[in-house]
């Protein structure tokens, strides 16, 4: 990913959106018994998109203002996102994602690792709880309704940022070249035939 | 060049990593002024009329969605809820009873009418945003210290006991809610009142359980349980006397422990909070803070 202050402009109100959304509906709804959580589907996104920098630096900041908003420990959430966004960057950078359902699967898993994780760092921080079968539920329903929403919500990331994805720009400056050669050559020919008929009908 | 940027991506992930754990501990450690809650509350404070617009225009769209898993959960519901009103016709005019012997007795008396809340001042607040976690148990509602909120003062709703206020910014507090891993509530069971202290089950948030009640006490199901009110004179309970919070759905006694398992279910319901009312400007409660 090409990042220039348009596009952190446009990561960041990703980021902001995903966070209201999340927040003011997402978290109001059960689904299987759980809440859906698109924070680390975003945090993953961005970073099988912009790679392993732009991912942890986004899965920090969207953790921060998580944390923040809801006036809950600074850090916890931070720490666990810019896990996913690193781990999921350093996929894309070393393999090529040819197959469409690869980006939901991968938000899937690392989804359900950033839910192990949180509840990690939750039970060595002292919340008295024990590991029972509703958490590993939770962890386990959260990581498919991430794979669910991620089918929506990957393409359209994608697409809000499509201008810095280098791959899609590459593939449009292929893509653009024959088509307007093509779309030229189809205007040319009425232009010349016109005439021409014109001047055998006796019109002109 | 490549080593350079691995170099680069390494260093900003130390950093990073480095950060995150600061954040932790010194969140833990600072005092509620500290310069990184400040930040926090600020941050919180900008986004706060973002989430109640966002939460006021979604609205339609969170009712849709929940009124489509609603309708399959109400099949399963529909014949409980039969058998409880079938309970629950008994018990009123079992009620009925009691509330007139009630009245006249208070009247005798010359007792308080002004039920659990007397002294306070509610405020009325929109739950605003909710945590993504089960983790935490709590809300954001839109009645700060600028409307006379404080520090913990109870939160209800037309059921009974919500929780209460941990954080306060200038537009908007967080309330734990009474199901959150970190609340106990000093409860008494009505009408024999035995008290113990209500706290959510371990791995359930929907569920709570009323700890330290002798196995000698005897705990019937459909009995209800409202907060005691305890005090001692240094310490006491952040919450009045009274407020209704659920009511036992199971009582077990096990043969070596002494005290009896007793599960409740709350009266309200954590998961469709929209408004609620901020009990403030209540009196002097030794030992909470404000």
């Amino acid at each position: 990913m090409i990042v220039t202050w348009r596009i952190g402009v446009r990561i960041a109100l990703v980021m902001v959106v995903a966070v209201l959304l999340q927040l003011s509906f997402f978290s109001y709804l059960t689904l299987f018994g759980t809440t859906p959580n698109i924070i680390p589907l975003v945090a993953v996104t961005l970073g099988l998109l912009g790679g392993a920098m732009v991912g942890a630096i986004c899965g920090f900041a969207l953790g921060f203002v998580l944390d923040s908003t809801l006036l809950a420990t600074l850090g916890v959430s931070s720490l666990v996102l810019l896990a996913v966004g690193y781990l999921a960057g350093r996929y894309r950078e070393g393999t090529e994602i040819s197959n469409t359902l690869m980006p939901p699967l991968l938000i899937g898993v690392l989804t359900m690792a950033a839910s192990a994780g949180f509840s990690a760092i939750q039970l060595m921080l002292g919340v008295e709880t024990q590991v029972s079968l509703l958490i590993l539920r939770e962890i386990f329903v959260q990581g498919l309704l991430a794979f669910l929403l991620a089918i929506p919500f990957y393409p359209l990331i994608r697409r809000a940022l499509r201008p810095a994805i280098v791959d899609d720009v590459v593939a449009g400056r292929r893509m653009r070249t024959p088509i307007r050669s093509a779309a030229k050559g189809r205007r040319r020919r009425p232009r010349r035939r016109t005439p021409r008929i014109r001047r055998a009908s006796g019109i002109s | 060049m490549y080593r350079k940027q691995v170099r680069r991506r390494r260093a900003v992930l130390v950093i990073l990593v480095v950060l995150a754990l600061v954040l932790i501990s010194a969140t833990f450690s600072e005092s509620k002024s500290g310069p990184l809650h400040t930040v926090q509350q600020g941050v919180a404070s900008v986004f706060s009329p973002l989430e109640e617009g966002a939460t006021r225009a979604l609205k339609p769209a969170r009712d849709l969605v929940n009124w489509v898993s609603e309708t399959f959960n109400a099949r399963g519901e529909n014949s409980e809820l039969k058998t409880d009103v079938q309970k629950l016709r008994s018990r009123l005019a079992n009620a009925q009873a009691a509330m007139g012997e009630n009245e006249q007795l208070r009247n005798l008396l010359k007792l308080d009418r002004g039920g659990a809340l007397a002294g306070y001042e509610p405020v009325t607040a929109r739950v605003i945003a909710r945590p993504p976690t089960v983790w935490y148990s709590t809300v954001q509602v839109d009645a700060g210290s600028g409307d006379g909120v404080a520090l913990n003062d109870p939160v209800i709703n037309g059921d009974g006991l919500i929780g209460r206020v941990s954080d306060v910014t200038h537009w908007s507090s967080k309330v734990t809610l009474i199901t959150d891993a970190e609340s106990s509530v000093s409860a008494k069971v009505l009408p024999s009142g035995p008290q113990g202290v209500a706290e959510p089950e371990a791995g359930d948030p929907s569920v709570m359980l009323l700890d330290f009640i002798d196995k000698s006490e005897p705990i019937h199901e459909g009995q209800i349980v409202v907060t005691a009110g305890w005090s001692n004179g240094t310490i006491s309970s952040a919450f009045p006397a009274g407020i209704p919070i659920g009511e036992v759905r199971q009582t077990t006694v096990g043969q070596q422990e002494t005290y009896q398992n007793v599960r409740l279910d709350p009266f309200a319901d954590m998961r469709n909070l929209d408004y609620v009312q901020v009990a403030t400007n209540g009196p002097e409660r030794p030992g909470v803070s404000k």
